[in-house]
């Protein structure tokens, strides 16, 4: 699931990146609020963990490979947020010195297999075993389902993420410039060893070291709960999370506005992107056009005449739709650094009051 | 049960423990502890496996702290409470130095220079205070040819060597090394000797663990002995306690065939005594 | 403890016939995973953790790891912006060249930038050259079928054939990996792991993470070591190669047992730091100094990036 470098455009790869940021600073912020001091060493011995898991690379049919991540229960044991950033830890280690996955590629990665897969899991896990006994199958079992929820929703994201390379990205001629299988492709091609494999190799082995360690050492289980329990007060993390939302709706119309502008100044290039960007922005973000009204594009209404060259919009409709073009992605710009700014913001001032108080 | 504690040594006492107790969830490590530890004093903390030593040290290093009964250091009060006074524990932990018994969790950082620079930097020196002191610990503890290696592939005896000199570093005027010299070679054993008698000759206060009974008599001039029921089992100067069989038997520092441990020559590499059974069986 | 017991004969062996009639390689096979596992550390351990190419003398070492990576990033991107595949060779060119001047042998180098992803990458990016999958120009038509076939719900068209746009963008990724991976190796190979990671606070990462990070290094080799441990006691111990099922298990209680150490383990690494005056605010010290010859490597690149950048927006 390690996306390496050079199958996203980096139009995808920063607009995940931008999305990982608040996501890191949250986590810190929560694992320092819960663990303080400690977390240095207990998150830097997750993420050694995660990364020896990591290492079992199985082969898959369809040329991917897969491994089990441990992330749902690293979740359980330190907590989601602590394993967020111990799960990106341990990718920036695998990619910075095996290759395994990109270094550009590592927001997207970190997003990911970091965040969305203990995060989910974890959750899934809480949901499922709300109200079980202690030595209830179905906490083992809740696990063993957080664990493959988790896991094929961050290779389902995973697979959008090229699928919409394949889509979006390419050159006058047709060509992909990057990833170059569209949504229908890329995510059956990920989705079905994924939920026929890979997350059932991570379900079988959350469950079963779950079960060991119930029988061996259940204070570890429980080491989170103690954590929340003994962590002072109440963490505010809803304007966080709505931030977030926001995020994710806005990312998207950000990074293709701002992505494809990217370093360009020829008036042909930004008529064969402008061309080029609404035609998979209809296909797939097409209910979005109603939010900004000035990203509708002159293009519009050839997409799905599909594969026109991008060289056919006339240059009439481009000169209309370039201050449009311009406008939209100044404002997303503007919207997800605000956003990213404030929440930050919001963080620092939350814990410098709290300081103040202790 | 505190004033049974004598207060040999010099100078006023660096800690006083008084009636402590500790658990591990379930297990027990220490019921009901109480001792006196002098300035620059040489003490030796002796005890079969589990009996304590390590609580024992960690709680003189205020990394773990009492269930029941209370410790002074350094003329303070020693509580989570206290340390989190940054003030004073900064100056607790520039003046107490700890060697752990696993060199693995002691050395974290990236570089044996890093790791010997971590404590000064996080003590607050200046960077070229810490360059000045990193490079005169490399020089005595003669680290100069391992300074940017990443510590993980040292020796076992390279390793201790660095993890002592992460606490020198910081120049503390009271050390507490736990089980220095296990798994050493006796060269490094004895360097490690000339080491502690060094810095006690410097004014240090020296407080080690160990179930070496020849490295208690070489380094201590006063003997603690943590019995299995986790209690001080008795205490006094190396050659009274050390000769004690009855003590040391009860302790299980030694066991009755000790003797045959001799004959072999396994003389480091044995926790169990061959001195004393020189001293009693055979002398 | 205070007795000596006779040791059972079970572990002494008297009075008991052994089996001695073993023959190497029969069925003490080493379990597959046992097997990968071993050998990933080793491979961790030779390549990774040695450090000896990044402390020898060479164009990419005598580098200010700061100016590094940022001149690396920059190219990364530059790989990453780029249309035309016959730019990126001129880049991929250029680490050839910085890694002969950083005294890497080539072979090393080559081996092991393509060993691995671009192998991935080809045979991931293979069934896009055909017009059934990916639709376009036919370059090379395989088979006419003369008539539309259609294959369930999909129509496959009418004839089998490599598409001019299939083998173009399958170059394009190709060559984008192979050159992204090379930026990569190059940097991992030429910079010392401290460096590395003291030079991230160029970009205002927190000192938590960087300090995190290099904790973390250091304890995969660790856990590394003590899963070796588990695995190499549990071949040694075993007799016949072991089921699926009890791989599974012992897999799960590795792991368990892994977890359950480590955890106790990072309290005591916490001691260790706390002891040493660490409390919660990691302080981050480097001594790095640019010097020209850094800015004139890093301005090299900057050109050469304006140029390579200039003539992709140029060709279109
Ligand atoms: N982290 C821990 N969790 C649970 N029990 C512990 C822990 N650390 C120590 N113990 C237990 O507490 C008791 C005292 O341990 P301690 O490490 O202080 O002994 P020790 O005298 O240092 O032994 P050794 O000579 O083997 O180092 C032992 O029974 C041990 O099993
Ligand atoms: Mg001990």
């Amino acid at each position: 699931m390690h996306i390496p470098d050079g199958y996203l455009s980096p139009q995808t790869a920063g607009g995940l990146w931008a999305l990982m940021v608040p996501v890191w600073y949250a986590a810190g912020y929560k694992v320092k609020k819960t663990l303080s001091a400690r977390q240095a060493p207990l998150v830097a011995i997750a993420a050694a963990f995660s990364f020896v898991i990591m290492m079992f690379n199985l082969p898959l049919p369809g040329g991917t490979t897969g491994h089990a991540v441990g992330g749902t229960i690293i979740a359980i044991i330190i907590g989601p947020w602590a394993a967020v950033i111990a799960i990106s830890v341990s990718l920036t280690i695998q990619a910075l010195f095996f290759g395994d996955g990109g270094i550009l590629a590592l927001g997207a990665n970190c997003f990911n297999i970091g965040f969305v897969l203990p995060v989910t899991g974890y959750y899934t896990y809480r949901l499922l075993s709300r109200g079980a006994a202690e030595d209830s199958p179905r906490r083992w079992f809740a696990a063993g389902i957080g664990a493959y929820v988790g896991l094929n929703l961050a290779a389902l994201i995973t697979a959008v993420e090229f699928g919409l390379q394949g889509d979006l990205f390419k050159a006058a001629d047709g060509s992909a410039l990057y990833s170059p299988y569209g949504l229908s492709t890329a995510i059956p091609a990920m989705m079905i060893p994924h939920m026929a494999v890979v997350g059932v190799i991570e379900a079988v082995m959350t469950s079963l070291i779950f079960v060991f360690l119930l029988r061996n050492n259940p204070s570890l289980l429980h080491s989170y709960d103690g954590i929340r329990a003994a962590a002072t007060g109440r963490l505010q993390l809803k304007p966080l999370l709505i931030g977030m939302a926001l995020l994710l709706v806005c990312v998207p119309l950000g990074l293709l506005a701002t992505g494809s502008a990217w370093g360009e100044w020829g008036a042909e290039e930004i008529q064969a992107d402008v061309g080029y960007v609404p035609q998979g922005m209809d296909r797939y973000l097409g209910r979005w056009s109603g939010i900004l009204p000035d990203y509708a594009f002159p293009a519009a209404e050839e997409a799905d005449t599909g594969e026109e060259p991008a060289g056919a919009v006339s240059l009439e409709g481009v000169k209309e739709s370039v201050p449009g073009y311009m406008v939209s992605g100044v404002v997303g710009l503007a919207l997800v650094g605000g956003l990213a700014w404030f929440s930050t913001r919001l963080l620092t001032r939350r814990s410098r009051k709290k300081e103040q108080l202790d | 049960m505190a004033d049974t504690t004598a207060d040999t040594g010099a100078g006023a006492p660096v800690f006083r423990v008084d009636s402590v107790s500790y658990r591990y969830r379930e297990t027990v490590a220490l019921a009901g502890v109480s001792l006196t530890i002098g300035a620059g004093e040489r003490v030796a903390l002796l005890g079969a496996n589990g009996s304590g030593k390590s609580t024992l040290l960690k709680m003189l290093d205020g990394l773990i702290f009492p269930d029941q009964g209370h410790i002074r250091a350094l003329g303070h009060e020693l509580s989570a409470e206290a340390l989190k006074d940054d003030g004073f524990s900064r100056m607790f932990r520039q003046q107490v130095g700890f060697v752990f018994q696993n060199s693995d969790a002691q050395l974290f950082s990236p570089s044996v220079r890093e790791e010997i620079a971590f404590g000064p930097l996080h003590l607050g020196l200046s960077l070229e205070e810490v360059g000045r002191r990193v490079d005169d610990t490399l020089h005595i503890m003669g680290l100069e040819q391992l300074a940017d290696r990443p510590p993980y592939n040292l020796s076992g005896g390279e390793k201790k060597k660095v993890a002592l000199a992460s606490v020198l570093a910081i120049s503390p005027d009271v050390f507490l090394f736990d089980e220095p010299t296990a798994g050493l070679d006796p060269k490094t054993v004895s360097f490690l000797e000339r080491m502690v008698l060094q810095l006690s000759d410097a004014g240090k206060t020296v407080v080690t663990a160990t179930q070496d009974l020849e490295l208690a008599r070489v380094i201590a001039e006063r003997v603690l002995v943590l019995g299995e029921d986790h209690r001080l089992a008795g205490e006094g100067p190396p050659d009274e306690v050390l000769t004690d069989r009855e003590l040391l038997l009860s302790s299980n520092l030694i066991h009755d065939h000790s003797h045959r441990h001799d004959e072999r020559g396994l003389e480091h590499i044995h926790p169990h005594s061959h001195l004393t059974d020189h001293g009693h069986q055979h002398g | 403890m205070t007795e000596d017991a006779a040791l059972p004969d079970w572990l002494t062996g008297h009075g008991r016939k052994r089996s001695r009639d073993w023959t190497p390689g029969d069925s003490r096979r080493q379990s597959a995973i046992a097997g990968t596992l071993l050998g990933l550390s080793r491979l961790v351990r030779d390549s990774v953790f040695s450090e000896k190419i990044a402390s020898r003398p060479g164009l990419l070492q005598n580098l200010d790891p700061r100016i590094k990576l940022v001149g690396m990033l920059s190219l990364l991107v530059t790989v990453s912006l780029l249309r035309n595949w016959y730019l990126i060779l001129p880049l991929y060119g250029f680490t050839l060249v910085m890694a002969a001047a950083s005294r890497i042998s080539l072979k090393l180098y080559i081996r092991r930038v393509w060993l691995f992803v671009p192998i991935f990458t080809a045979i991931i990016v293979f069934p896009s050259l055909f017009n059934v999958v990916r639709p376009g120009d036919p370059l090379w038509v395989i088979r006419d079928f003369g008539h539309q076939v259609t294959l369930g719900p999909w129509s496959l068209g009418t004839s089998l054939a490599i598409t001019y746009q299939g083998v173009k963008g399958a170059v394009l990724l190709i060559l984008r990996v192979v050159t992204s991976v090379s930026l990569g190796v190059l940097l991992a190979l030429t910079t010392r792991w401290a460096d590395l990671l003291k030079s991230l606070r160029v970009f205002h990462i927190p000192r938590v993470f960087v300090l995190i990070l290099s904790m973390t290094y250091r304890y995969i080799f660790l856990l590394l070591a003590m899963a070796e441990d588990i695995f190499t006691a549990r071949t040694s111990r075993m007799v016949g190669p072991s089921s699926p099922r009890e791989d599974r298990r012992f897999i799960a209680s590795s792991m368990g047992t892994l977890l359950g150490k480590s955890h106790a383990f990072s309290d005591e690494v916490y001691g260790a730091m706390v002891s040493r005056g660490y409390n919660g605010e990691p302080v981050i010290s480097h001594s790095f100094r640019t010097r020209p010859a850094d800015w004139f490597w890093l301005a090299s690149v900057t050109l050469a990036i304006a140029i390579i950048i200039g003539g992709d927006r140029l060709l279109g």
